[in-house]
């Protein structure tokens, strides 16, 4: 018990020490911002799939030929769920001497169980509602006008007469793609007595359930064995592919920028425990010189700094779960209602504080364990305790903490890597300038100005400690630049690659005979940028001659994701947001059938290029070699697939063509008209997708500055750490110089040359590896191609940080200015 | 008044101090340290004050050298009040006037010891300094170590560079604390010798602290210290 009472004892003495106070700060920051940034994210998350489940009606759907059994209903209420029941199917409507195909969505009273189902009513009042009663209707603006008709009219519908007594405004499931123009909500109950699901129809049948996250899970997992063989399950995060993988840059993003807040103060936490360890050195050389183990000494000093840490983890969590809930409540507007009471997650609280502990842990260790060896005559000559070693594996401790944090936070050592590469690469250019720099003054002092000179000769009086500082500034400003100036410009582009004029309509069914009429009828209402391609339907049947419904292929069965119905298109060029990432595009006209697919496809079933699949479209059935592997960016809203052929063979298959164009809002009027001159064809509105996407951008950028305010704390810090570890020197230093004569503005001047000096270095580091790590980022994570680097900002703001480093530096010696000369004589 | 003579002809004291007192707020109460000193040393003169640990020398040769300010009391340098100066305005006359050898040499550790004699010389933009900077450590026998380090010389040899810092810029005044405290017996005499021959050469004025009594004896005068009191020992 001796061990953790003289660390106590210690602790209350020691607990003034900057160096310490640093340390324990920089600790309380990393958690803070990993901790926040994550309960957030979790947060977030949530309400993104709470969204998703909004755009479904629920939190899961179950989505069937046929009426699902009453036991599906019957379990989700044993786990206490809130179920609706809903059809879906296609109807001609009538009315006066007009028809018009609509899309049918008959529902019980209690969908939409997540999300709004707003409609206008005859007072002109929006009302947000549920299904509507037995014997009306709710249509959409371009039924009524397709129709000819308005509120309180009739219209019949599968042979029944209901009243409209409502405008759709606002529809879940509205841009689900099976989706048809226009649409119509009527009562399940009318839709079950007029046969319009009875044998031989073509509804869809879904049961939605709704409620806590534990129940759904559960229920999901239960009906994932009960499925009918004709049901599959309709989860937020499926349909919502396209939010998801917007989701997942965001996360990425937010959570890599919280991890570089950390890694700087993990700088800090370096430093600061560098100056503690030169400080205990005598310490530890007494309590060895007085008979201590070293076991016990440097037990003593693990007490010291974990009792500190724990209670600034601990608090860390605490403030870290309140700024999370505060930044919660003051983005509640944006956020559906239901995610608004979603519990707090503390899990990503308590594990921010694991990963700042790893860091201060992998950080502190390598001078701390030094100590260790520290020989007890040090006691007499501290030079003893100098023992120099060329390369030390220890500090190998933080670069591998650090690469394996990134990793684990991004789910990927490429990225860790490269992100770890270019701060080394900093750290070594840094270097490289520093020394140069420290030669160039050594060998040209005597020419500078004699109150210069002494400035810059402190740089190269403290080489060693010059290197280290100037490294940690170089590489927090790095950071710092990272995100602040690079970040915006990164978000800023991916922002404008969902420019407003991003396709916001989809035709399919589309036959090659009307493609130009389309197009002309089109351009007519003011579309713009259409993009046709072809598509033909099918499935694959086998793989290298293994046929994969019946037999298993390379010991997977993959049967029943081979049974899903594919669409297959072709091209002459790389379609945009594409990337062959393997192989080779097409050649044209190729002897053979030639496919490209998506990675997805390649991780699903396994394939290697070179594989032969076989797909049968209609009753024809084509070969095709894989020569190409794609990345698709599927977040770009671009018409994509997942599978495309070489052109030459893809032409002679049955197809349709899809096509993409942007319609400004408000001319559904006329597209009611379009839709009635094409009646065969379907539109589908992707507006609703593009806002909830346009939307996350907002939201991560809005975070990114929280994120950025933790980021310059942390910067901050190092700057702090690094005076501090020059601190008693310096004091030395200035009361000897000051007790020789020397004046406080030359000794002012000295320290402006020195961190000037130190701040252009940064400064410049901190530039150039900046704009080469948010190219090098916009390419590979955010998959922005052109990216430019922000030069005049970049400049500016490396050029204002130098500035800062100056003034901060020069700020944080006025201590050692004042320091009484009489001071020497005491020592 | 010029070169230590006053307008009326007679000879100026270098350092008078007059009824000096310095006290301190400790958390018993106040603590007296120097109570009614009164001292004058004239060019030239070698003056060592002794006295018991904790009797105030150092404190004496700190307000002598205007590195504090008494409590009571006023010292003049060369004429100068110091109490009547800023510590700027003060800093700029010990460049000019005074040197310091310290009991625990005082060089930077990371400068080589010819940059530490150059310091003086650096502050003041002196032209020549480098040269000069060699001839001080050629002086005290150290020309071949001007490369060396701190830690790389013995504490003789940190305590000769420290002497040579002290002498390279020509002050009027030389204040030495305890000069030879950190040195074995060997050493000690070889840096008493050194310091005095120095003294000498450059007719130095020598205010000297210690409780070495046969260092002391070297001085031309010497004063005892005792409970903050000055006592004057006749020789």
């Amino acid at each position: 018990m001796i061990v953790p009472r003289l660390a106590l004892r210690t602790l209350r003495r020691e607990w003034r020490l900057p160096e310490l106070r640093t340390l324990v700060a920089a600790l309380l920051l990393s958690v803070i911002a990993l901790g926040a940034v994550a309960t957030l994210a979790a947060r977030v998350q949530r309400a993104v799939l709470m969204s998703a489940a909004e755009l479904i009606g629920g939190d899961l759907g179950i989505d069937a030929a046929s009426p699902l059994p009453r036991s599906f209903v019957e379990h989700a209420k044993a786990l206490g769920l809130r179920t609706s029941r809903v059809a879906g199917f296609p109807s001609v409507a009538f009315a006066n001497d007009h028809s018009q195909l609509l899309t049918v969505t008959a529902a019980d009273a209690a969908w939409p169980l997540r999300g709004k189902l707003v409609v206008q009513t005859r007072d002109g009042e929006s009302h947000i509602t549920h299904g509507p009663p037995a014997g009306s209707v709710y249509l959409d603006h371009r039924a009524l006008v397709a129709l000819g008709l308005e509120l309180g009219d009739r219209v019949q519908v599968g042979g029944t007469n209901l009243v409209i007594a409502g405008l759709i405004e606002q529809q879940p499931g509205a841009s689900d793609l099976i989706a048809l123009a226009p649409r119509a909500v009527m009562a399940l109950a009318d839709a079950e007595s007029t046969g319009l699901l009875g044998t031989g129809s073509r509804a869809r049948h879904q049961l939605l359930v709704a409620g806590a996250a534990g129940p759904v899970a559960a229920y999901r997992a239960w009906a994932r064995v009960h499925l009918p063989t004709d049901a599959h399950l309709v989860t937020p995060d499926e349909v919502q592919q396209r939010l998801a993988v917007a989701f997942d840059r965001a996360g990425t993003f937010l959570r890599l920028s919280a991890l570089l807040a950390a890694l700087l103060a993990g700088i800090a936490v370096a430093l600061s425990a560098q100056r503690y360890a030169r400080r205990k050195t005598d310490e530890i050389a007494l309590l060895r010189a007085l008979g201590a183990s070293s076991r016990f000494a440097f037990g003593n000093l693990a007490w010291t700094l974990a009792v500190p840490s724990v209670l600034a983890a601990l608090a860390g969590v605490g403030i870290a779960l309140g700024l999370a809930s505060a930044a919660f409540a003051y983005a509640n507007g944006l956020l559906p209602p239901a995610a608004r009471q979603a519990p707090l997650p503390i899990g990503p609280a308590f594990a921010a504080a694991g990963i700042a502990l790893a860091v201060l842990v992998g950080f502190a260790l390598p001078p701390l364990a030094r100590l260790k060896s520290v020989p007890p005559i040090a006691v007499f000559r501290r030079s003893a305790a100098q023992t120099t070693r060329g390369f030390d594996a220890l500090y190998l401790v933080p670069v591998l903490v650090a690469v394996g944090l990134i990793a684990l936070e991004t789910g990927s050592w490429k990225l860790a890597g490269v992100l770890a590469a270019c701060l080394a690469g900093a750290a070594a250019f840094t270097s490289i300038l520093t020394l140069s720099l420290i030669w160039l003054i050594r060998r040209h002092a005597a020419r500078l100005n004699p109150a210069l000179r002494l400035g810059t000769s402190a740089l190269t009086r403290r080489r060693g400690l010059s290197l280290l500082q100037s490294c940690a500034i170089a590489l927090g400003l790095t950071a710092l630049l990272l995100l602040a100036v690079v970040a915006p410009a990164l978000l800023d582009n991916w922002r404008r690659e969902l420019p407003r004029d991003t396709p916001n309509w989809f035709v399919i069914n589309l036959q090659s005979a009307q493609r130009a009429d389309v197009r002309n009828a089109l351009q007519r209402l003011g579309a713009t940028r259409f993009n046709d391609m072809p598509v033909a339907v099918g499935k694959l049947v086998s793989i290298d001659g293994v046929d994969v419904e019946t037999t298993p292929f390379r010991g997977r069965d993959i049967s029943r994701d081979a049974s899903q119905q594919v669409r297959l298109s072709w091209s002459d060029s790389l379609p945009p947001a594409n990337r062959v990432i393997a192989g080779h595009w097409f050649t044209a006209q190729p002897r053979e059938a030639e496919v490209s697919l998506d990675i997805a496809w390649i991780h699903r079933f396994g394939l290697h290029l070179g594989d032969t699949l076989g797909f049968l479209i209609g009753n024809q059935r084509i070969d095709a070699r894989l020569t190409s592997i794609r990345e698709v960016d599927w977040s770009r809203f671009n018409v994509n697939f997942f599978v495309m052929l070489d052109p030459a063979h893809g032409e002679t298959l049955p197809h349709t063509w899809i096509a993409s164009f942007y319609l400004p809002p408000g001319h559904a009027q006329a597209l009611a008209t379009f839709s009635r001159d094409f009646p065969s064809l379907s539109l589908i509105d992707v507006d609703q997708l593009l806002d909830r996407a346009r939307q996350i951008v907002a939201q991560v950028t809005a975070a990114a500055r929280w994120v950025l305010a933790f980021s310059l704390i942390a910067g901050a810090l190092v700057l702090a750490a690094a005076l501090t570890m020059s601190a008693a020197e310096r004091r030395h230093e200035a009361a000897l110089l000051r007790t020789l004569g020397a004046r406080r503005g030359q000794l002012r001047a000295a320290a402006l040359c020195e961190f000037g000096l130190l701040g252009a270095i940064a400064g410049l580091t901190a530039l150039l590896a900046a704009a080469g790590g948010g190219a090098w980022l916009a390419r590979t994570v955010f998959r922005i191609r052109e990216f430019s680097p922000p030069w005049p900002s970049l400049v500016i703001a490396a050029v204002v940080c130098a500035v800062v480093v100056a003034a901060l530096g020069l700020a944080g010696t006025r201590k050692v200015l004042r320091t009484p000369p009489l001071l020497l004589l005491r020592r | 008044m010029d070169n230590g003579r006053m307008d009326d002809g007679t000879r100026m004291a270098l350092i008078s101090a007059t009824g000096l007192g310095k006290h301190v707020e400790g958390p018993t109460g106040r603590l007296d340290i120097l109570d009614d000193v009164s001292l004058e040393v004239n060019a030239g003169e070698t003056v060592a004050i002794t006295g018991a640990s904790g009797s105030g020398k150092t404190t004496l040769l700190g307000l002598l050298a205007g590195l504090d300010l008494p409590s009571r009391g006023s010292v003049r340098l060369e004429g100068h009040a110091l109490e009547a100066m800023d510590e700027e305005t003060r800093a700029q006359l010990r460049l000019k006037l005074v040197g310091f050898v310290f009991q625990s040499f005082h060089l930077l550790p990371a400068l080589t010891a010819e940059e530490n004699v150059l310091l003086p010389l650096e502050l003041d933009a002196t032209s020549n300094a480098t040269t000069r900077a060699r001839e001080a450590l050629d002086a005290v026998g150290l020309r071949a170590r001007g490369a060396h380090y701190p830690y790389q010389l013995s504490g003789g040899e940190q305590q000769r560079v420290a002497i040579a810092r002290a002498f390279v810029h020509g002050p009027r005044i030389l204040f030495a604390d305890e000069p030879t405290g950190n040195l074995d017996h060997h050493s000690r005499d070889g840096i008493a010798d050194l310091l005095f021959r120095l003294n000498r050469e450059h007719r130095t004025t020598l205010v000297l602290v210690t409780h070495d009594l046969a260092l002391a004896s070297r001085c031309t005068r010497v004063h005892d210290l005792v409970d903050g009191r000055l006592v004057a020992h006749a020789r």
